[in-house]
């Protein structure tokens, strides 16, 4: 089935917002939630923003839209310990987003009964910087949305909306991707230093993970210090190479990491080289199932050990 | 074997991160037997691989090792029973993360000697540092130390001429 049109449907979107109104102001009523972690909109025009709920006279505030864009699982991490503090909460969640849920369960930072989820059906995000209030296309529709997997979530406990037919759109991410591994180790080191060099070090790639939820972050430390925390080369190469390696096996690919970056450093190629990494080595791939254990925190006695003299 | 020794232009600093319980021990057991090897590994003691943080690996590199040896107890010698399984796939995926950001891994060997095998530790070490040498000085990491990076690039005419024209 494609869509012709190359843009995506606007009516989806509406159709959601309408079914997260009911179900808020449903679960808000009914006391089965002391807040509704959702979308509202932005001040400008086309905008979007978290938007935390706990009136049931405000839920006509939820929204979706292309440009709901942040991944709510954040606001459950333990981080953001306030909003977890006031009970049982409902979060609405993309797949994307859900994948990260499931990914902090996993780890014993939320259990299953605290929530309540519901599952948004998502036909994709606008990408950082494109234009607003037109309907999703080639030019504005998110590198991890073109290549999505997981458009309707499962396992949340209502899942709204319907999936319209997609338009096909390039696979930008995975072709970057390809284009990396088949370079030369040495063109490859001065591609990400290049990169690597123009980070600020402003840690919004940091902030913004869902599983960056350390009190005190390995980069933050100075006595001893592991990673130079000036913003100049070194430490920045440090900075990346740790915070891939913290991330790997638990990433849910949700790109926020990339969105925020303002020096549009593209972190999320790093993410899907790990997670790739992972899955051939040891089958392991974020999902919609609850792992008692990530690929790194367990072993089995015949891993492969080709490399180990 | 000792009879001739040869002046390199270029001795390559290697730094081994061993666990006591095994490759420690065999390190020692290649020293009092007398076993030689070059001198060119420097020797640093954790209580066991699961111990060894990847990020140990990279600050080596980043200080001048041009070559870093990780070796500890064969799987299923763990004296913690389970410390080196799971170094094994922390290892694996940090392999796989350096080679995407670019480092030669021929420079970064990992390897099993026990307390046992004086032999094996001296030829793990000889054929790293050997390897090491033939690359040549790890550069990389260590240019990095010295750039600094200014985000104002004057990449533009119109930023050249003004920058041409402070007095
Ligand atoms: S990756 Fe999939 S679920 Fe996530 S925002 Fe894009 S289309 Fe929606
Ligand atoms: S968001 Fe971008 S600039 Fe900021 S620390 Fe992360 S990679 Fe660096």
């Amino acid at each position: 089935m494609t869509n012709t049109a190359q843009t995506i449907d606007p009516a989806l979107y509406a159709a959601v917002t309408d079914a997260i109104r009911a179900e808020a102001k449903k679960v808000l009523e009914a006391g089965a939630a002391a807040a509704v972690v959702g979308w509202q909109a932005g001040r400008r025009q086309g905008t979007a923003m978290p938007a935390i709920i706990t009136d049931p006279a405000k839920v006509a505030e939820l929204i979706f839209s292309p440009a709901c864009v942040n991944n709510l699982a954040l606001y459950l991490s333990k981080a953001k310990k306030e909003i977890r503090a006031r009970g049982r909460i409902a979060i609405v969640v993309k797949g994307c987003d859900l994948k990260a849920l499931v990914g902090l369960m996993g780890e014993n930072q939320l259990k299953r009964e605290d929530l309540h989820v519901i599952g948004v059906v998502c036909a994709g995000v606008q990408r950082a910087g494109a234009a607003k209030d037109i309907p999703l296309s080639e030019e504005t529709i998110a590198g991890k949305c073109r290549e999505c997997t997981v458009h309707t979530p499962e396992g949340a406990d209502v899942t709204v909306g319907t999936l319209p037919d997609l338009p096909h759109f390039t696979p930008v991410e995975s072709e970057e991707l390809s284009r990396l591994e088949a370079m030369t180790p040495a063109q490859r080191w001065s591609f990400w230093k290049e990169h690597f060099a123009r980070c600020i070090r402003c840690y919004a790639c940091r902030q913004v993970c869902p599983f960056c939820y350390c009190e005190q972050c390995l980069c933050d430390r100075n006595r001893p210090q592991a990673v130079e925390t000036t913003p100049r080369p070194a430490g920045n190469m440090a900075w990346h190479i740790v915070r891939a390696m913290h991330l790997a096996g638990r990433c849910a690919g949700c790109a926020e990491c990339e969105r925020v970056c303002p020096m549009d450093i593209p972190l999320n190629l790093l993410n899907r080289k790990m997670a790739k990494e992972l899955k051939e080595l040891y089958g392991h791939e974020a999902g919609f199932e609850v792992k008692e254990k990530g690929p790194l925190a367990q072993y089995r006695e015949d891993d492969d050990q080709s490399f180990i003299k | 074997m000792h009879a001739h020794k040869e002046n390199h232009a270029f001795e390559p600093k290697i730094v081994a991160f061993v666990c006591t319980w095994c490759t420690y021990a065999g390190a020692d057991l290649a020293g009092t037997a007398r076993l030689q090897y070059p001198a060119n590994t420097r020797v640093v003691k954790f209580p066991c691989t699961g111990r060894i943080d990847p990020v140990f690996i990279l600050r080596a590199f980043q200080k001048g090792a041009d070559g870093v040896l990780v070796s500890g107890c064969h799987p299923g010698d763990c004296h913690y029973m389970a410390g080196n399984f799971h170094a094994r796939r922390r290892f694996a995926a940090f392999r796989a993360l350096l080679d995407f950001i670019g480092v030669d891994l021929n420079r970064l060997q990992f390897s099993w000697v026990s307390a046992a095998e004086g032999g094996k530790w001296v030829e793990v070490a000889t054929e790293l540092t050997e390897r090491v040498r033939a690359m040549g000085p790890m550069r990389e990491f260590r240019e990095l130390e010295t750039e600094e990076q200014w985000s104002g690039a004057i990449d533009t005419p119109e930023l050249q001429a003004a920058y041409e024209a402070i007095p």
